[in-house]
């Protein structure tokens, strides 16, 4: 792909993902070929910020999990209160990281 | 005690990031979970498992921070019970019972003060070991 567009991907979406790995996503952008970028332009990625805003306001609910897709883990932290407060704080940190990898996997399935 | 050492590589700005939020967690998870000493364990454990896939510098100080953990569990485990005895139980307080409250306070104040100093440093990307608990985790985190 034309490194053009692609720096154009990671200026506007870099944010979504861990810093580790946004070179290894440039490098993977520009050896696949152009066809893919119409499919590459329609991709939603989750904003780290909105789930951790979520998490601390709903994290007892387990909505923060339910925003990223982890369906199980956040009908277990909804019938455990939080893990008893300990699960919604221990994702209050975890949260953000979580997003990311998510967002991530999300561009692995595509390319 | 705590020596700033260098990394096996320079850790991205995110990985440095999940490397200090694991020593502030067992923090706040320490005082949210007080009287009860178990809850920060539990809270570490989990927030290692949660990291068990991440880089190896996440890997590393979330271990550190588990075994810094499991020692304090260990201290104010017996406080606690040794309490709950005096408190319900036939026990009185006696000059070993305060000795030894005055010893884990002062611990977990020393504790406190590594913990928060450790986090600014890694958050920085700077690579903290700790006396013995440095040691033991290059011994169990492997790259």
């Amino acid at each position: 792909m034309d490194s053009q567009k692609v720096d154009m991907f990671i200026m506007t979406n870099g944010k979504f993902f861990e810093s580790h790995q946004v070179a290894q996503i440039r490098d993977r952008l520009i050896s696949i070929d152009d066809s893919k970028w119409s499919v590459l332009q329609t991709l939603q990625f989750k904003d780290p910020t909105v789930s951790i805003i979520v998490s601390l306001l709903g994290g007892s609910l387990g909505i923060d999990r339910f925003i990223i897709g982890d369906t199980g883990m956040g009908i277990g932290k909804l019938l455990t209160c939080g893990g008893l407060g300990i699960w919604t704080i221990i994702d209050w940190f975890l949260i953000m990281g979580a997003t990311r990898e998510k967002n991530y996997e999300k561009l692995q399935r595509v390319l | 005690m705590i020596n700033i050492k260098e990394f096996a590589y320079t850790p991205g700005e995110h990985e440095a990031e999940k490397a200090a939020n694991s020593y502030i967690m067992s923090v706040v998870a320490l005082v949210g979970g007080l009287p009860l000493p178990i809850i920060n364990l539990i809270a570490t454990l989990a927030f290692y498992a949660g990291n068990r896939k991440g880089t190896y510098y996440v890997r590393w100080h979330c271990t550190q921070a588990l075994l810094s953990q499991f020692s304090l569990l260990l201290m104010n485990s017996c406080g606690f019970w040794w309490t709950i005895a005096i408190l319900f139980g036939p026990e009185t307080i006696t000059n070993k019972y305060i000795a030894y409250i005055f010893t884990i306070i002062i611990y977990n104040l020393i504790e406190f003060v590594a913990t928060i100093y450790t986090a600014m440093k890694t958050g920085k990307g700077k690579h903290v070991e700790w006396w013995l608990y440095g040691n033991l985790t290059n011994l169990i985190c492997k790259p």
